[in-house]
């Protein structure tokens, strides 16, 4: 997995990647990942989320991003996917 | 604006290429990217669409005339929001650069979509686009700037000179006045 912008973030987004990860591929196939340490895991994805955010937080403020982050999401939020693609539609159709 | 688009296709099915994306980095094709890191992520509770804001930290060498212009640096960040829904199979991420964006903007949208049960469909589109309005801005600014700076030098060089021939010419006056005494 690569790495964080701050080193010190870096073995808490390793930890909540690999939990993401097995979490993500349940969520698509949930009949390959029917595991049975499910619910373990959706615990410390939780638990490794908040630990992880709250470094990555201080990170992105420390490296003097914040501002700039800000000014990206009011110009364009991106709170919804964008509108399908017609031409990626048809793509799709000629399969 | 310049425009860049290029269409793709995996052969691998769509679930395996979006399991996939998330481990794209590092990766030794792509030494420029050096950091990934989630800043939100949401699970939309009625459509199921998941909603990922990762900041990327890449390390790539600009032009010499870029830093000095813009005092750029090795260090560029980029702002990518992905959003996967599993029920439509679709992947769309948009990437907008945070370095430099007082500049210019590079907008890329990738899309994944099933072709087929074997097969996955990529198009990448990117605008890069110039802010012209700032750029006019500072230029007017730039072009104030040094009218203002000629016109200090304009006003000192001319008294300047007045300084030079005041002198010469008094002095001369003051020998002549001399010799006629």
């Amino acid at each position: 997995m690569a790495s964080s912008l701050s080193p010190e973030c870096t073995p808490l987004k390793t930890q909540y990647d690999a939990c993401f990860n097995s979490w993500f591929e349940g969520y698509l196939e949930p009949a390959v990942a029917a595991s049975s340490t499910k619910n373990r895991q959706e615990y410390s994805k939780r638990k490794a989320e908040e630990e992880y955010k709250a470094c990555v937080q201080k990170a992105v403020k420390d490296s003097g991003l914040e501002s700039t982050l800000q000014q990206a999401r009011d110009e364009h939020p991106l709170k919804s996917p964008p509108p399908p693609d017609p031409s990626s539609l048809e793509q799709g159709k000629k399969h | 604006m310049h425009i860049f688009s290029q269409l793709f296709q995996y052969e691998h099915p769509w679930s395996h290429v979006v399991i996939g994306m998330w481990r794209k980095y590092p990766n030794p094709k792509c030494t420029h990217v050096v950091s990934v890191d989630v800043i939100d992520r949401s699970v939309d509770p009625e459509t199921g669409i998941i909603r990922t804001e990762r900041i990327l930290g890449c390390k790539q060498k600009a032009p010499r005339w870029v830093v000095k212009l813009f005092g750029g640096s090795e260090d560029a960040f980029v702002r990518e929001v992905c959003f996967v829904d599993p029920a439509t199979q679709d992947a769309n991420i948009t990437s907008v650069n945070l370095s430099l964006s007082q500049f210019a903007t590079c907008y890329e949208v990738v899309r994944y979509t099933p072709a087929g049960p074997h097969r996955t469909n990529f198009s990448q589109t990117a605008e890069v686009q110039a802010r012209t309005r700032l750029w006019q801005t500072a230029a007017n600014g730039l072009e104030k700037w040094l009218v203002q700076r000629f016109e200090q030098n304009a006003q000192l060089g001319k008294t300047a000179f007045t300084d030079v021939l005041r002198a010469l010419w008094e002095e001369r006056h003051g020998h002549l006045q001399a010799a006629a005494a």
